[in-house]
């Protein structure tokens, strides 16, 4: 990729960085700094679509304890989204599981995103094994997942919707495609019941 | 909130070039309950205040201007042990490119935050930092104090549990194995990690524990069945650069470290190993332009060694560029005043006088760096005076130099490769500098032999002179220096306690102690020193 994109990119992050840090000292001002974070998501994503197109993007997965995982993402979106409560629950989820937690946290960080805009009170983030995959389950209380949206499971980057442009579920998709084991390779999955559900299968 | 009380007493280091960040991580860190706080610009600061108060966390941005980066200062910190291993060092960066160079290389941070990051997130991370940095202090400790025994026990305790850092211990097992020498063990703790998935770190310590147990090119295929797989796994390229140029092959050595410049810019200990190949295989070009290029861009910086300035020096000398080879060793006397940094550039400017032809003001400087105590001196540094020897024909010297080096490092593969460089780079035949190696080593062990062989027929007073000669002479040969201490307590034991013995056997005991802690003939000198214990408390 062009130096100078990147070098411009990276730097508006940085000034994002200084903006969310300066919005966080503030009371009140939880929605201009989610604001802030979700445009230098998008960054992130843009950047890393880049990256997967020209087969750039390559996971490096290592040990990964999925309750200190979903602890510390919802950590970021209770104090983004202070109206909702964010639930965890990994009674089920192994000891430690295996996976890039780069990528996967920004993966989830998108679905959270969605989620969190789209609930009403509730989301609830879940690990769990289940047939020697590892599933990672964002569920909100919304309104669901459009139908163009649940027949297009991330297929394409959609034109912009109300969960937006279909990019970060795209991106999710590829991620998950990428986490491979022995012939077996992740999914993702859409569903509604009773809102929306978001699940990542890792092997 | 609960974390105040969890982050109130812990101390923190933050560097940032970014005047608007500092003040904001300042305000953040403060409304997040932690009290101690310092907060620098750069690296040198960030040194000095190091060099002063012990931290429990570092916050460390990536970029840091045009100099040197933070995975560079970390990679300096860690090779020079400037922090201990407990300590916390969070990457912060705006790059997701980032964490792939980081994932895949030597010195990983303990957890890295993309920018920008909410302080709910930030406190969050931190907590799972602390609690792991609480349930690892023990071991880490041990590992500080480079007790590997005691590292592998403490795991041993900890595996059983199969919790959320079973992997890490193994990690930390494995790693501390390799330190001890067994490499059958570590390769089996791997292959087990292997067995629940094929991580990259394991399958490079699969290809180091390989190595070490001689199988050079089962550990070369894994290594480069790594780099097809992960192109982007730095540590590899290192690894199996360092393996080929120790089996003799510095061209491929140089290829492969030239790939990983092309992929990452690359840190300073892969730019020393690729200078120093290209000095060696005739390419003191491409060792100046790279030495160059990374003294310019890490002007200032504390990350330099002395040693990049003779290494450029070399590279200039042996293109004939006797003038600049010598303004390369004046500029770095400007910066490295120490003793030992006189040392090296005593040598570097004399190979660069006589490159010039100046063989009088050679010699000069070789008699300067000549004149010192050669068991102050790290072995390069006197492999490279055996060097300087053999460019103005002093033969004797330079073998002096040499045989001092392996006999004073017996365990140390590295230091043989080098002195079997300057044998060969002062036109001896690949069988003459193997054989004169070989005759080193073996001259040392009769010593050691000889000296125990004497000890068991009784002849104490011989034993102790023979060993403690060679222990003097060889402070860093731990099988020598741990027999004299011994064959001194037995003495002391058979023929009645003589404090001035007993002085000099617990100064070998001590100075072990201080390198290897874990060293098993410690344990046999104890007990013997035990059997004294009336006669060392009535002192």
């Amino acid at each position: 990729m062009n130096e100078l994109y990147a070098a411009v990119i990276h730097d508006v992050k940085n000034q994002l960085a200084e903006l969310a840090l300066r919005l966080g000292d503030r009371a009140n001002a939880q929605q201009e700094m989610n604001i802030a974070m979700n445009a230098a998501r998008r960054l992130t994503e843009m950047l890393l679509a880049i990256r997967q197109e020209s087969e750039q993007l390559s996971v490096t997965p290592d040990s990964v304890d999925t309750a200190d995982f979903l602890s510390i993402l919802a950590a970021e979106y209770r104090e983004l989204f202070p109206a909702l409560t964010i639930d965890i629950d990994t009674a089920h989820a192994p000891a430690f599981a295996f996976f890039d937690d780069a990528l996967v946290r920004l993966a989830l960080s998108n679905a959270l995103h969605n989620a969190c805009r789209s609930a009403k009170r509730h989301v609830k983030l879940a690990a769990r094994e289940q047939d020697r995959m590892l599933v990672l389950e964002v569920a909100d209380d919304g309104p669901g997942f459009p139908d163009a949206m649940l027949a297009n499971m991330g297929d394409t980057p959609t034109s912009a919707s109300s969960r937006g442009t279909g990019l970060g579920l795209y991106l999710a998709r590829k991620i998950a495609e990428l986490h491979e084991l022995e012939g077996r390779c992740g999914r993702i999955e859409l569903s509604n019941n009773g809102g929306a559900v978001f699940r990542m299968f890792l092997p | 909130m609960a974390n105040i009380s969890k982050f109130t007493d812990k101390w923190v280091l933050v560097i940032d070039d970014m005047e608007g960040m500092r003040s904001q991580l300042r305000m953040s860190l403060t409304n997040s309950g932690f009290a101690k706080l310092h907060i620098v610009a750069n690296i040198r600061e960030a040194l000095e205040r190091m060099a002063s108060n012990r931290y429990d966390v570092i916050l460390c941005d990536y970029s840091l201007g045009d100099s040197t980066d933070g995975q560079q200062f970390l990679e300096h910190l860690r090779t020079n042990d400037l922090i201990s291993r407990n300590t916390i060092f969070v990457m912060i960066t705006a790059e997701q490119a980032y964490e792939k160079v980081v994932a895949a290389s030597e010195c990983a941070p303990d957890d890295y935050l993309l920018k920008p990051f909410t302080a709910g997130q930030f406190n969050a991370r931190l907590e799972k930092l602390l609690e792991r940095q609480e349930y690892f202090a023990g071991i880490d400790k041990a590992a500080d104090a480079k007790d590997w025994t005691r590292v592998i026990a403490e795991c041993d305790k900890a595996l059983p549990a199969r919790n959320k850092y079973f992997i890490e211990l193994c990690k930390t097992k494995a790693a501390a194995l390799m330190h001890s020498n067994r490499p059958q063990e570590a390769a089996d703790l791997y292959r087990e990690v292997l067995a629940l998935r094929p991580i990259g770190w394991a399958r490079l310590g699969l290809a180091r524990a390989l190595a070490m147990q001689g199988k050079k090119d089962e550990a070369q295929q894994l290594s480069q069945e790594i780099l097809a797989d992960s192109p982007q796994f730095m540590a590899a390229y290192d690894f199996l650069g360092g393996l080929l140029s120790s089996s003799g092959d510095k061209k491929a050595a140089l290829d492969v470290l030239q790939k990983a410049r092309a992929v990452s810019p690359g840190t300073m200990n892969r730019i020393r190993e690729l200078s120093t190949l290209a000095v060696s295989t005739g390419q003191p070009e491409l060792a100046e332009s790279v030495m160059r290029q990374t003294l310019q861009k890490h002007k200032f910086s504390p990350v330099r060694q002395v040693q990049d300035y003779a290494i450029l020096s070399k590279a200039l000398a042996n293109q004939g560029k006797a003038d600049e080879a010598l303004n390369v060793v004046a500029d770095a006397r400007k910066d490295f005043r120490d003793e030992h940094s006189q040392v090296i550039l005593a040598v570097t400017e004399s190979v660069a006088h006589r490159a010039a032809g100046n063989d009088e003001q050679a010699e000069a400087a070789l008699a300067k760096a000549m004149a010192g105590d050669i068991n102050q001196l790290p072995a390069e540094t006197v492999t490279a005076i055996a060097d300087a020897c053999f460019a103005l024909g002093k033969e004797d010297e330079a073998n002096k130099f040499l045989r001092h080096a392996i006999q004073n490092n017996p365990e140390d593969a590295s230091i043989r490769n080098k002195v079997h460089d300057v044998l060969i780079a002062a036109g001896k035949e690949t069988t003459e500098a193997d054989a004169m190696i070989e005759d080193s080593t073996q001259e040392i062990i009769r010593i050691n032999n000889e000296g125990v062989r004497k000890a068991e027929a009784g002849q104490f007073d011989e034993a102790v002179e023979l060993l403690c000669e060679a222990a003097d002479r060889l402070p860093n040969n731990l099988q020598i220096v741990g027999n004299a201490a011994l064959v001194i307590a037995l003495s002391l034991v058979k023929k009645g306690n003589d404090p001035q013995m007993l002085a000099r056997c617990l100064r070998y005991r001590d100075a072990i102690v201080k390198k290897t802690p874990d060293y098993p003939k410690i344990a046999q000198i104890d007990s013997q020193l035990r059997l004294l214990q009336p006669a060392r408390s009535g002192q």
